[in-house]
């Protein structure tokens, strides 16, 4: 697999180089011509690399032009914009048989020697940042040294980076090239780094660099502080460190028209206008195979909404072009019926999140405690749920019932697993429940061994899950004798009980499960069934609010399988012990899985070309980017 | 007269204090702060949050020191420099986030309250002066509907008749291509062109109600001697009805100008929202859900500064129209 890694990377580094020993003269976009005419911008071939990346399209060559427009809820939003243009050095990327690979992107090339504790990465070579000066391993060097470990910037920088308790090293090679060196062997860093990306701060966190000829001013290190007081004052913020990060007015591309991005686009209207409006970066390093420079479409535009229903108004209007952010598997048929008259066709992608349940396992109450860690009341606790019927009621039938397990596609999937437990099946639950000791009363109600009717507060999000769900599965739990109280919270609230394990059984949703050696750590208890475990693992055990799980607790085993899956020296060492994890998973089955694989709407106006029709709707894919708006065009 | 409205302005002062504490109390009231309620935001935008990142936020913003501390400071820069403090959420001065959406906020609400008192006012005279007749009953059931229906439904449903009957482009004030348009003679009438919407929504619900008050007011005044005097000095009954007893019965209207203040800035939240209006409210009610404690304390203090302000204009405009308050 190793290998084969290396042989990917070699190839897709071949083809470039011969496709574009094949090209002519680069194309670029009329609007940029227009500006190279008037004087304004250097030609297109000095614009780009020597040998740009290649980004394959989906169909066919497109043509130049037009502005996409969407829609966007407001300031909280900036991950639907920073999806669609994010770059990493590595990216996954999804082809049309729904596989998934490790693709380049601004590198031309990247290695790792043979126990996986360096890795080597070359930069395109002539490639430039948005206003025109050069990316380098400079760049590198000052995310390294003025960010990374600057512990002002980074207090709490990723553990992904990390190995051995130690942030990895650089080592710049030249002006192109550098190396990454871990203390141990992380074979699974290529796979974190095309998910992760190099972490906080920022928002669109392109791997490794940072425009260090624009940004040092805005660090105490380079400037006078009167000169960074006058910056901090003028940007309205609190001190020098607001300038930076997801909402720095310095940092955040889409809120500083001034940043020099790497991105296909860069905002030129940023928000809270009510509409922002982005424009093609001229220097965007990548071309088609025909050696055009992407974007095709020169403009993207995002309208404020605020509520819902004024959204999919929008879309029926056809006001927008490119959509599923915000669209839910309910307004399908809405969305459907009005294909013709806004000019565009909804298509069916698949989500890779999973809705599911989880099952506090650190409960502080002891009798229920006792209870959450029996394997049996896990199961019975799943087969009383009618999961078609939520299915129908709240997903117009498009999802399946699944388990909390790896999605289609995902190296790790296991169909025994996705099927676990899914099952409606009333009679079992009760024999599970009878076999536990659990008495039926007269009420119908079962007796814990308190003495006390048994009952679970069931805690659900609003508005992320609708309420019918909670209430079906309520309505099961009651067939089986126990009681269901169900309880609607705020995010704030949920994340803090879920933090604190101060709940009993609590809706969430079960996603990054396409690619989990990217981010566990939802699988490993962080913010849904234990937490506490979890910070204990994480902090070696010195986390204060971190519990350390009874000695033959099966928890342990998880933990160790991905100690070992995270210092592999190889790819199919790592990939073993994931499966181990995953394994581990499946016997336990803390997170009981409702559905998953429900059909995200994604509206595409007619006019667009080279969209791809079905595709995984998923985090780790990044989502809309998953269809790569840089290749998409408007049709003549 | 002078020192009675002198009298009222000082009672302002203690007033706006008690106000400015009350809102700055009330924000702190729900669980959670602006840290954790970001890092929940964070999470559902499918971030990986850092662990730590919580502390971090609520140290930078200073939300760990004592309530009492972060009161003091956020109100001295108000006081002392007219500093409204920056908004958590949006990173920016609150002051450029407010004041933008004042001006649409102020046009369309007096439009609606003007609107809604021509609407309602003739109707609930005729309906008082012809009691009991088909209109009387039709403006009756149209009141009730109106006001049992919610704002927001009735907007949902009108934005949807426009769009289907009409193929018009709803929700918003402004077509697409004018939204980023400087001020020209197009953006207004594109600005009239989507305005109707919510002027008919918000006026009409609002009229709903007013009409059932005039009514009633009217119907206590039409039989009072002085009616009956004015008539038989051979006054047609319109002209008696419109110079004496509507000008009585609108008394109770100018005491409640003060409610009327506020309700211009807040606006019916839930009724902009839907609509896609550029206005305060929605705005406000964002503040509040993410707990962005400077925008939204700035927001309820200027509404309790309006409301107190509104109370001594209407104050006010008693004493000039009841000697009987002027006098005591």
């Amino acid at each position: 697999m190793q290998n084969k890694l290396m042989k990917v990377a070699f190839l897709s580094t071949l083809l470039s180089m011969t496709s574009l020993s094949m090209a002519f003269a680069f194309n670029e976009s009329p609007m940029l011509k227009a500006l190279v005419d008037a004087g304004k911008l250097p030609p297109v071939d000095q614009r780009l690399p020597k040998k740009p990346a290649v980004i394959p399209v989906y169909g066919e060559i497109g043509t130049y032009g037009g502005t996409l427009r969407r829609a966007y809820s407001g300031i909280g939003d900036r991950m639907g914009s920073t999806k669609l243009v994010e770059e990493r050095a590595i990216k996954l990327q999804q082809s049309l048989d729904g596989k998934v690979d490790l693709v380049n992107r601004f590198v031309e090339s990247w290695s790792a020697n043979a126990d996986s504790t360096e890795f080597t990465f070359s930069l395109l070579d002539g490639m430039k940042w948005s206003d025109g000066q050069p990316v380098t391993t400079d760049d590198v060097k000052f995310w390294y040294e003025d960010i990374f470990l600057n512990s002002e910037l980074s207090p709490a920088p990723p553990g992904f980076l990390f190995s051995g308790g130690k942030p990895f090293k650089l080592d710049v090679v030249d002006k192109r090239t550098f190396k990454v060196k871990f203390e141990q062997p992380y074979a699974l860093f290529p796979y974190v780094l095309a998910v992760q990306s190099t972490g906080w701060p920022g928002l669109d966190k392109p791997s490794f660099i940072q425009p260090a000829h624009y940004l040092k001013k805005f660090l105490p290190k380079y400037t006078k502080p009167e000169e960074l007081d006058a910056i901090v004052k003028a940007k309205g913020v609190a001190n020098w460190r607001g300038l930076w990060d997801l909402k720095g007015p310095i940092q955040a591309w889409w809120l500083n028209p001034d940043l020099p991005v790497v991105t296909a686009y860069k905002v030129v209207t940023p928000p809270p206008a009510s509409t922002i409006v982005f424009e093609r970066n001229p220097y965007y390093w990548a071309t088609d195979k025909a050696g055009n420079q992407l974007p095709y479409i020169d403009r993207i535009e995002g309208k404020l909404f605020q509520d819902h229903q004024a959204l999919n108004l929008m879309v029926v209007q056809g006001q927008i072009d490119f959509q599923s952010r915000f669209l839910e598997a309910r307004d399908y048929p809405l969305l459907k019926e009005n294909e013709k008259a806004g000019n565009y066709t909804v298509h069916p992608w698949k989500s890779g999140e999973n809705l599911a349940m989880f099952v506090n396992i650190e409960s502080k109450d002891p009798v229920k405690a006792k209870l959450f860690n029996d394997v049996r009341f896990r199961e019975a606790l799943s087969v009383a749920i009618d999961r078609e019927a939520i299915n129908e009621t709240v997903f117009s039938g498009l999802a399946t019932p699944r388990s909390a397990s790896p999605a289609k596609g995902s190296p790790y999937y296991d169909a025994d697993f996705e099927k676990k437990w899914t099952g409606f099946d009333i009679n079992r639950a009760n024999a599970l429940l009878d076999q536990l000791g659990l008495k039926k009363g007269a009420d119908g109600f079962r007796t814990g061994p308190d003495g006390k009717r048994l009952s679970l507060v069931l805690e659900t999000v609003e508005p992320n899950f609708p309420p019918e769900m909670a209430e079906l599965v309520r309505q099961g739990w009651q067939q089986a004798g126990i009681e269901g109280l169900v309880r609607t919270v705020d995010e704030n609230a949920n994340l803090s009980h879920l933090k604190n394990s101060e709940f009993d059984v609590s809706m969430g949703y079960a996603d990054r499960l396409l690619m989990p050696q990217a981010d566990p750590t939802l699988l490993l208890g962080r913010e849904s069934y234990a937490n506490g475990y979890f910070e204990w693992f994480n902090s070696d055990g010195k986390s204060p609010s971190g519990v350390e799980p009874p000695a033959d607790h099966p928890i342990r085993k998880l933990f160790a399988a991905w100690k070992g899956a995270s210092s592999a020296k190889t790819i199919d060492e790592a990939n073993k012990k994931m499966n181990e994890l995953i394994g581990v998973m499946k016997d336990n089955v803390w997170m009981i899985g409702l559905v998953g694989e429900s059909v995200t709407p994604f509206v595409v106006s007619n006019k667009i070309g080279n969209f791809p029709d079905v595709m995984t709707n998923e985090e780790a894919l990044r989502n809309e980017g998953n269809a790569i708006p840089a290749q998409l065009y408007f049709k003549k | 007269m002078i020192s009675y409205i002198l009298n009222r302005i000082a009672w302002a002062v203690p007033m706006l204090f008690l106000v400015s504490v009350a809102s700055f109390a009330v924000i702190q009231l729900p669980p959670g702060d602006f840290a954790s309620a970001m890092v929940a935001e964070m999470r559902t935008q499918g971030d990986v949050v850092p662990e730590g990142t919580e502390e971090r936020i609520r140290h930078e913003y200073g939300l760990d020191r004592p309530i009492y501390e972060q009161y003091v400071s956020w109100m001295g820069k108000i006081v002392l420099h007219g500093d409204f403090g920056t908004s958590l959420g949006f990173n920016q001065p609150v002051s450029n986030l407010i004041w933008d959406r004042l001006f649409l906020t102020v046009s369309i609400s007096l439009a609606s309250l003007i609107l809604t008192w021509v609407i309602a006012i003739p109707i609930g005279v005729y309906a008082a002066a012809r009691q009991y007749s088909f209109l009387d009953y039709f403006f009756t059931i149209f009141g009730f509907i109106g006001r049992g229906f919610p704002e927001f439904l009735s907007a949902l449903i009108l934005m949807w008749f426009a769009y289907s009957w009409f193929g018009m482009n709803v929700g918003g004030l402004f077509s697409p291509e004018m939204q980023n348009a400087p001020w020209s003679l197009a953006k207004v009438i594109d600005l009239a062109n989507h305005l109707w919407i919510p002027l008919l929504v918000l006026a009409s619900s609002g009229a709903a109600g007013l009409i059932r008050i005039v009514r009633a007011n009217m119907l206590d005044e039409l039989n009072k001697p002085y009616v009956e005097t004015a008539l038989s000095q051979g006054l047609t009954e319109w002209s008696v009805i419109w110079r004496y007893p509507v000008r009585v019965a609108l008394n109770p209207f100018i005491s409640t100008i003060g409610w009327a203040l506020p309700a211009l800035i807040s606006g019916d939240v839930i009724t902009s929202v839907v609509l896609n209006l550029p206005t305060t409210g929605p705005l406000l009610l964002k503040a509040l859900q993410s707990q962005d404690m400077y925008l939204s304390g700035a927001f309820i203090l200027i509404l309790g500064a309006f409301t107190i302000i509104g109370t001594i204009v209407s104050d006010i405009l008693l004493a000039i129209s009841d000697p009987r308050i002027r006098y005591r």
